[in-house]
């Protein structure tokens, strides 16, 4: 059983935020693709270490926000003015004025939703089990180490050549993830 | 054109063809305005009204960002603080261009009044409104409240600048302790003031109308305006080389983020004005609206919708437009919009039947604007122009200057912080 288990990337340890910072940077210029970095903190700047581009997850919110901010205007139109009209204090049948409060709250609403599910679906969350979470020393990564991982599905892997290179980035400790 | 806040920003702009700009304008705007005062007095009062609310907005917006910068103890803001010092300094300046309004309250005739309760109290035709509102609607309590409002942005404004610039030469920690000390009561002072300010000087061109709301509209609207301006000070500062070191790109996003709050609150603010009149259908408040929606007074307030909230609040939605050379643009139509939104609250009364860009504004705004111009130009090369030996400088700079404990129990760890363990 345990012959056939397949390798899922190399990891890298390293102590300061600052060493996680310069290796992402050189695996970032070095055009990998699948790899991803692990830190018990926010680290200021390592959007860019990573190279990572603007979130895609605003586009979510800003879909749910229109949804919600039209189907709030269409609904109230469609209540007080078509299908059960009543005269209330004078005003006019429909008037974006009185209609505005319920249709904001519907834009937060379901902007919010397209910012939590776009999020879930852009990080494919979900799911029940993540190679790393087998690794023994992984669980650092919530205390005081920082983890840098290249996957062996990145074009650019070779398990020789990427443990150099991330022996050049001044990590200690890289060892081999199973899948 | 690139952007404003690129690291390898490009070269200084020759900006000495310019140089002339401020003392030109008040040459022009002056002789203009002093022309129009003697052409048609009343369109004169209330052209320079328009200007002074419309500078007032600066200053009171350059004070509150210094006070909210303390009251935050925020790192980012170091690097604008001194613009908004000298832009808070302005507002002393105001107070001598409040002049042509008091002496207008003080010597007008009833008919040349800017404020029609005035008229009023003058031919002693008070009507129910205006008698419910003593003794504060009196001329004493008119100039009173100009006085404490000018008294206290004195104070605050010079003493937040003067601890500021003794801290670049001291660099003592008990200047900070000052400026929050300052910061901390100004706060209030600033929140009843120009609450104040924007009842006794907007607001009163129609007494008869309520609404809780004309302080922080005022409010929202000229931080909101100040914001932009201090966007494209920090960009110009940064290109012509005294903030190359400490403008980054982090403080151009912050100033865009605040941007954008304002963007928000200021329409926050206006539609609940607005929605809270509408639905109450009373007519001693509805009839400020009313007429504000007669002749093409109507396609002004659809201005405001659309111009000062929809199009910055489209344009400022995406997190990296902030950071791109459309801000400088965009802050030129901030101040078209808060003119526009000024001229709005101001202007129905003079000219019920519709809006018309009277030269008068433009002369009023070209003098009052020149002024300040030279003004915030002198003590800007009078002073270092950021807080040299703040105590947050160096994080502003994004440099780490690891406390000495730390640094001992990292070498004793074997760790070399300062190269980040790349060996």
């Amino acid at each position: 059983m345990a012959t056939t288990s397949q390798k899922y990337g190399i990891l890298a340890e390293f102590e300061t935020p600052a060493a996680a910072m310069h290796a992402a940077e050189t695996v970032r210029d070095r055009g990998f693709r699948k790899w991803d970095v692990f830190t018990p903190f926010p680290v200021h700047g390592m959007d860019k270490a990573m190279g990572i581009k603007n979130s895609k997850v605003g586009w979510f919110s800003f879909l749910g926000g229109v949804t919600g901010y039209t189907s709030g205007m269409v609904m109230i139109w469609w209540m007080n003015a078509v299908d059960y009209p009543i005269i209330i204090g004078g005003k006019p049948m429909f008037s974006p004025f009185g209609a505005f409060p319920p249709c904001y709250e519907l834009t937060i609403l379901l902007g919010a939703f397209g910012a939590l599910f776009g999020m879930l679906f852009m990080n494919r969350l979900p799911r029940l089990h993540h190679p790393l979470l087998k690794h023994r020393r992984f669980a650092l990564a919530t205390h005081d180490r920082f983890f840098l991982v290249i996957e062996t599905a990145d074009p650019k892997y070779s398990e020789n050549e990427t443990r150099k290179l991330l022996e050049s980035t001044g990590s200690k400790r890289i060892e081999l993830v199973e899948e | 054109m690139s952007s404003p806040t690129n690291s390898n920003t490009p070269a200084p702009i020759d900006l000495s063809p310019w140089r002339r700009v401020p003392t030109l304008l008040i040459a022009i705007g002056g002789v203009l305005a002093a022309f129009g005062a003697f052409h048609d007095y009343k369109q004169f009062s209330y052209s320079w009204l328009l200007a002074f609310m419309f500078f007032l907005s600066l200053g009171l917006g350059g004070l509150i960002l210094v006070i909210l910068h303390h009251l935050f103890d925020a790192a980012w803001s170091v690097v604008i603080r001194r613009v908004c010092e000298h832009l808070a300094c302005l507002l002393p300046i105001m107070a001598f261009m409040f002049i042509p309004i008091a002496l207008n309250v003080l010597f007008a005739s009833p008919e040349m009044q800017i404020y029609p309760w005035i008229k009023m109290l003058k031919t002693h035709e008070m009507d129910h409104a205006l008698a419910s509102k003593q003794p504060l609607f009196t001329v004493p309590s008119f100039f009173i409240v100009a006085a404490i409002c000018f008294g206290s942005w004195w104070l605050f404004s010079n003493r937040l600048r003067y601890w500021s610039l003794q801290q670049d030469v001291t660099g003592a920690a008990v200047c900070t302790r000052m400026m929050r000390r300052y910061a901390a009561f100004g706060v209030f002072f600033f929140a009843i003031t120009l609450t104040f300010a924007a009842i006794m000087w907007m607001k009163a061109l129609q007494h008869e109308w309520f609404s809780t709301m004309y302080g922080v509209y005022y409010f929202a609207g000229s931080v909101w305006m100040t914001i932009f301006t201090v966007y494209v000070l920090t960009a110009l500062l940064k290109r012509q080389g005294p903030l190359r070191p400490v403008a980054t790109e982090k403080t151009f996003y912050f100033i865009g983020t605040l941007m954008f709050a304002f963007t928000v609150f200021y329409a926050y603010i206006t539609f609940f004005q607005y929605f809270i009149i509408w639905n109450a259908n009373v007519p001693e408040e509805t009839f400020f609206y009313v007429l504000r929606e007669r002749g093409n007074w109507f396609w002004v307030s659809m201005l405001i919708i659309f111009g000062h909230f929809f199009l910055p609040f489209l344009l400022l939605l995406r997190i990296d437009v902030k950071l791109t050379w459309l801000m400088i643009p965009l802050a030129v139509w901030a101040w078209i919009m808060h003119f526009v939104d000024m001229s709005f609250n101001i202007m129905p009364v003079l000219h019920p039947e519709g809006y018309h860009l009277d030269w008068m504004d433009l002369a009023c705004v070209a003098f009052i604007g020149g002024v300040l111009a030279k003004m915030f130009l002198k003590s800007f090369n009078a002073h270092p122009p950021f807080p040299q030996k703040d105590p947050r400088i160096a994080e502003t700079m994004d440099v780490y200057v690891a406390p000495d404990e730390f640094v001992q129990a990292a070498t004793a760890r074997g760790i070399n912080h300062k190269s980040g363990g790349s060996h």
